[in-house]
Order: structure tokens, then C-alpha cells, then sequence
């Protein structure tokens, strides 16, 4: 894997965040590790109170953690003192505000210029004009000249990423970008949002919006302090947050060497296999006729749920794919049947996905002669 | 902090007209077609008040407020500030520039949510340079923006980021932050509408102070509740005015 030699634009590292306050102590963060390459649109998602706007304050420095590293573009920002800091994040990060915090007293021009003058990049004749361009690119060039006050909400958030972009940053940070705007203005956002990670940008927001997590490229979810795993999210999207955090603590990690045999047909199955990373194979095989593949499963995807579902053993075989190693998480019989007892949609829907499966095998079955 | 022209004792027997809006009307151009916020609003405002301007969400005040301040244009009607004297403005007539330097040393701008800019700490935000003429020439200085911090007592907290502050202490930097220029007059749209109940009071013990000392300041409110708080009272009701409880000093500042 590539991302094993070049560092993730963004890394943290088993970061924590405690918060004191007279009713005691409040763990915001339990030990995050979380890696964002460059040009990734993410969405940080969870429940009011999970950690989300405390994990994004991390990526931005404007909060510090307890403990952990947080490394951007291989700097430890947390070295920094609080002035380099602030420079460095004028120059790294824009970040875009759910109430919009655009200045009342100027522009949406002047607002736009704000970061140039403050982080002194661009030179002050080229500032206007580059200002110009930014809300002509978001859209806002007749309303350049207007204040805040006179625009819409969407238009005030417009301006606002515009702003974000006024020193040319590589990464966006956004908290709740859309919570104060109707569907359309929140469309028109993602849009744009969608045309910058095209452009290179790397984005991040903190939303709890479902129709914009479809729109992003990955999502992350938090539970109490915690990332849940995301191809535990993946394959079991109908858990409730607490109950996909459970099986992201219940699951053993495993890695299996390109070609290497995960389940084999006849054998006795155990666990519920979710694949983190590259692909595996389903096949039957048998010594006296040619094997037959009957599909690939990939990252998200699951198996060995037909045979713990219905008991008995494993129905075909399945390897990792020749030419890469294969990462899964593995949730042990006792702890899926456990978790199906508490979710019943779950159970619904992989009952669904095993009549299908069963549909397939039978037929693959007949076309090659085997019954 | 400067003089302001005129001090609150003197006002109950020579009240100064400060604002005077004639039949101010606005009308939005929307794809649904005209929408008016505003239908023909009269109302003369003076100096020292602490006008409350009281509605429900769509009434039309913010767009009244946005009307003063000359954030938004006019349909038709006037707003004359210092009407009467040497200093007499219509401020629809201004030029863009014009209005805007008129903004910047007469008006001081509060929101519901602050506005401030949460990667600079307390001081910078107050800091900031202040538009006069669309440069920014202006800059308040280092001492004048601690001077405004403890005027709202949050001095200890000058080099904090706006993330490890309170809301209601957020709400006072953006009061400073509104006070840099030492303006006569003070909008507040919903300035306590996202804060609770104590740290409200909070607000309005400072907006009171400032009135005392000969500011006008005109707030935007959907709390009825509020009402008592003010020494004058507009009910605005669909684009209208349904009620002015008029000019009013009250007991406490005539015995001054």
C-alpha cells in the first residue's frame, strides 16, 4: 500500500481531550487515530455531545489535546506556540463557521480580504482583486459590495467559504456549514464544496446531515469519543452509533496474505468477516471438477453470515484475492448473534442479503453441474 | 471613553431627536415575486433611548434594523439621522462610501451569534481593522481594545481564542468589538436570543450602563417578555407598526 510510505496529509495520533469543569471531568476524546489524505472530502459525523466540533478543534488548533499528536503535512502542530499556530492555520486551514462569523461592519469584499491582510500573503494591490475572484467564483460578484446583513443566509455562507479560501489553503474545515441554511442553499454549498476537493482541496466537515454524507467521499463516525470503525459502519449501516462503537471494541483485526485462504468450503464457521481492505474471492473448489469463482467481495463487504445464520458449515470458499493482501475485522458467533438480538433492522437486512446469496450459489451451482 | 454628545440627565426636558424614520418601505424582488417586509414605517427615535423593536420571526425587524444602519437599501421613504441640525443625514442618500464612513463612526453592530472571528483571540477580534472608506486604514489600537475588554470584564481573557469563552462572554467582546469606534448609536439584533436567562441579564446590565452614559441603542427582539426592559417599545406586526409606546425617559435617569 502506498499510504504505508507517504504520510496522510492529516494524521492524529491516540489523541485525548479532557475537559474540567465544576461538575468534574468530561472525556470529549478516548485516544482518535484518524488518517486523511490529500484531496479527500470526509464527513465527521455523530450525535450532539459525541466529540465531533472537539475532533475538528483538534485539526484546526484552535483547541489543544490532553494528550496525543496531531501532525499536518508531517508538522506536529501542537510544537507550535500559540502565535506560530495562528499564522500557520491562516496559511493551512480555512475554516467555515456554521453562524458564518463574517465581520458586520465590512463587505462581503472587504470580509473576503480579511485573511490575506491578517496572514500578509498576496500583495496588497493584488489582494482586491484576488478577493474579487474568489466570490466571482463562488457566485457573489454582484453582491460583492453588499454588507452581511444585506444578503441571504446561503450567500452569507458563501462568502464565507470564499473567505475561507482568501490565502489559497490546502485544507477546508467546515462545522455544521449547512445547519443554518434551507436544502437548496445546502445543495448548492456541497456543490461547491465538491468543485474545491476536484480542484485538490482537502475538506473536512462536521455535519450531522445524512443527505450530505452521501455526497462526500468518506465518513467517519463518532461515538463517545470514539471513530468507529468504518467498514464496521460500512457493512452494518442499521446499528444504532452505540451499538456499531460495541462491535468496532468486539471485532479481532487480521491480516491475510495475497491468495491466502480465509474460509474453506465444508469447514466449520465462527466468525462474521467484514473486509477492511482489498478484495476476496468466493469460490468452489473441488479436486475432481475446475474451480469456479462466484464473486469478489471489497472493502465494506461482508461474509461467513449465511452459515451463522443458518448454521452448518461453510457452503464455499473464500480467499484473499491474488494480487494483494487482504485487512479484515472478524466479529466472533457468539457476539453476531448477540448483536442481531439487539438490532433487529440489521437482522432484517442480512437476512435478505443471504436469501440472495443463497439464490446465486444455487444457480452457479446448477450452470456448472455440481448438483 | 469619549464624550458622547449628549448625557441622559437633560433629555426628559430636552429630548434630541436622533433617528426619523418617514414611511420607510421596503420591497424584496424574490422569483415568487414582490415581497414587502416593510410597509410604511414612521417613527421618530431620540437620543438615549433604548428602543425595543418587537415582533415575531417574518415581522419585518431586522429588516427595519438593516433600514438604520443602511445595510440594506430603501424602497422608498427616508431615514434622517441628526435631523434639524448641522449634522442633518439622510442616510439613504449617501453614497456607498459616504454611508459607509457614516456607518463606521456613528453605528455599532451586535448579532445573535456573535460574529467573531474564532482563529483570532479577543483582543485581534476587537482589533480588527473598522472599514471608513473600503481600506483598511483604520486599525484600534492595542490599548484601546483592553480599555473596551474591561469595560465588559474580560480583561483576564484578552489573549483567548473565542473556543475557550463562554457565549455570553463571546456576546460581550462583540458589544467591545461593537464600542471601537465610539459610536453614538448601537444596533443589537437578537443579541441575547441564543443565551440563557443569566447570562442575558448579563447583557442587558452592560446595554444599560452604555445608556446611561448617553447611547442609543436599538434592539431586535422576539421576546415579548423582554418588553419592560426598554425605555421604548415598537411592536412591529407584519411590516407595520402595531404599537409605540413613545418617547419615555424613565423616573430613575430624570431625578439625575
Amino acid at each position: 500500500m502506498n499510504s504505508a510510505y507517504t504520510p496522510s496529509l492529516i494524521q492524529l495520533r491516540q489523541v485525548v481531550k479532557r475537559f474540567k469543569n465544576s461538575a468534574g471531568e468530561f472525556v470529549a476524546l478516548r485516544g482518535v487515530n484518524v488518517d486523511i489524505p490529500t484531496s479527500e472530502f470526509v464527513a465527521i459525523v455523530g450525535k450532539s455531545g459525541s466529540g465531533k466540533s472537539t475532533l475538528l478543534n483538534m485539526i484546526t488548533g484552535i483547541d489543544h489535546p490532553t494528550s496525543g499528536e496531531v501532525l499536518v503535512n508531517g508538522v506536529n502542530i501542537y510544537q507550535m506556540t500559540e502565535s506560530q499556530r495562528a499564522l500557520w492555520r491562516g496559511c493551512n486551514m480555512g475554516i467555515v463557521f456554521q453562524f458564518f462569523q463574517l465581520m458586520p461592519m465590512l463587505t462581503l469584499h472587504e470580509n473576503t480580504m480579511l485573511p490575506m491582510d491578517y496572514c500578509n500573503v498576496f500583495s496588497p494591490a493584488e489582494r482586491p482583486e484576488r478577493a474579487m475572484e474568489l466570490l466571482k467564483m463562488v457566485g457573489l460578484e454582484q453582491q460583492a459590495h453588499k454588507l452581511p446583513a444585506a444578503v441571504s443566509s446561503g450567500q452569507q455562507q458563501t462568502a464565507a467559504i470564499a473567505r475561507a479560501m482568501a490565502t489559497d489553503p490546502p485544507i477546508i474545515v467546515a462545522d455544521e456549514p449547512t445547519g443554518n441554511l434551507d436544502s437548496r442553499s445546502s445543495d448548492e454549498i456541497i456543490e461547491l464544496f465538491n468543485r474545491l476537493v476536484e480542484q485538490g482541496k482537502t475538506i473536512i466537515l462536521v455535519t450531522h446531515d445524512p443527505s450530505i454524507t452521501k455526497r462526500t467521499l468518506r465518513t467517519l463516525i463518532i461515538s463517545d469519543g470514539e471513530i468507529i470503525d468504518e467498514a464496521v459502519a460500512q457493512a452494518l449501516p442499521l446499528l444504532s452509533h452505540a451499538k456499531m462503537l460495541k462491535v468496532t471494541h468486539l471485532v479481532k483485526r487480521m491480516e491475510i496474505s495475497p491468495g491466502g485462504m480465509i474460509i474453506r468450503k465444508g469447514q466449520n464457521v465462527d466468525n462474521f468477516f467484514i473486509i477492511v481492505r482489498g478484495q476476496v474471492e468466493i469460490v468452489l473448489e473441488s479436486s475432481k471438477r475446475p474451480e469456479v469463482t462466484l464473486g469478489q467481495l471489497g472493502p465494506g463487504e461482508f461474509f461467513g453470515e449465511i452459515e451463522l445464520i443458518h448454521g452448518g458449515d461453510s457452503i464455499a470458499s473464500v480467499r484473499a484475492a491474488p494480487d494483494a493482501p487482504v485487512e479484515l475485522v472478524a466479529l466472533p458467533h457468539k457476539d453476531f448473534a448477540e448483536m442481531l438480538v439487539g438490532s433487529p433492522l440489521t437482522e432484517e437486512a442480512l437476512s435478505r442479503i443471504v436469501q440472495a446469496r443463497l439464490a446465486q450459489n444455487r444457480s452457479a451451482d446448477r450452470r456448472t453441474g455440481w448438483w | 471613553m469619549n464624550n458622547v454628545n449628549s448625557s441622559s440627565a437633560g433629555l426628559a426636558n430636552n429630548p434630541k431627536l436622533l433617528i426619523k424614520l418617514c414611511q420607510v418601505v421596503k420591497v424584496y424582488k424574490t422569483a415568487a415575486g414582490d415581497f414587502t417586509a416593510l410597509k410604511g414605517i414612521s417613527a421618530d427615535l431620540y437620543a438615549g433611548e433604548f428602543v425595543g423593536v418587537i415582533g415575531r420571526s417574518g415581522a419585518g425587524k431586522t429588516t427595519l434594523l438593516n433600514m438604520i444602519t443602511g445595510a440594506d437599501s430603501i424602497t422608498s421613504g427616508e431615514v434622517i439621522v441628526n435631523p434639524g441640525n448641522g449634522s442633518s443625514t439622510s442616510i439613504h442618500a449617501l453614497s456607498e462610501n459616504a454611508l459607509a464612513v457614516w456607518r463606521g463612526r456613528n453605528v455599532g453592530i451586535i448579532h445573535q451569534s456573535f460574529q467573531l472571528l474564532p482563529m483570532l483571540n479577543l483582543v485581534e477580534n476587537i482589533m480588527l481593522p473598522v472599514d471608513f472608506s473600503g481600506h483598511y486604514r483604520s486599525r484600534v489600537s492595542k490599548e484601546r481594545a483592553i480599555e473596551l475588554l474591561k469595560l465588559v470584564e474580560l480583561e483576564d481573557h484578552a489573549y483567548k481564542l473565542p473556543a475557550y469563552i463562554s457565549g455570553g462572554q463571546k456576546q460581550r467582546v462583540a458589544i467591545a468589538r461593537s464600542l471601537a469606534n465610539d459610536p453614538p448609536i448601537i444596533v443589537a439584533d437578537e443579541p441575547t436570543g441564543s443565551l440563557d436567562t443569566l447570562t442575558a441579564e448579563t447583557i442587558f446590565e452592560i446595554f444599560e450602563k452604555l445608556i446611561q452614559e448617553g447611547r442609543t441603542i436599538i434592539m431586535v427582539t422576539h421576546d415579548n417578555n423582554l418588553g419592560p426592559r426598554f425605555t421604548r417599545r415598537l411592536l412591529i406586526i407584519d411590516g407595520q407598526i402595531d404599537s409605540d409606546s413613545g418617547f419615555h425617559i424613565p423616573t430613575a435617569q430624570v431625578q439625575q
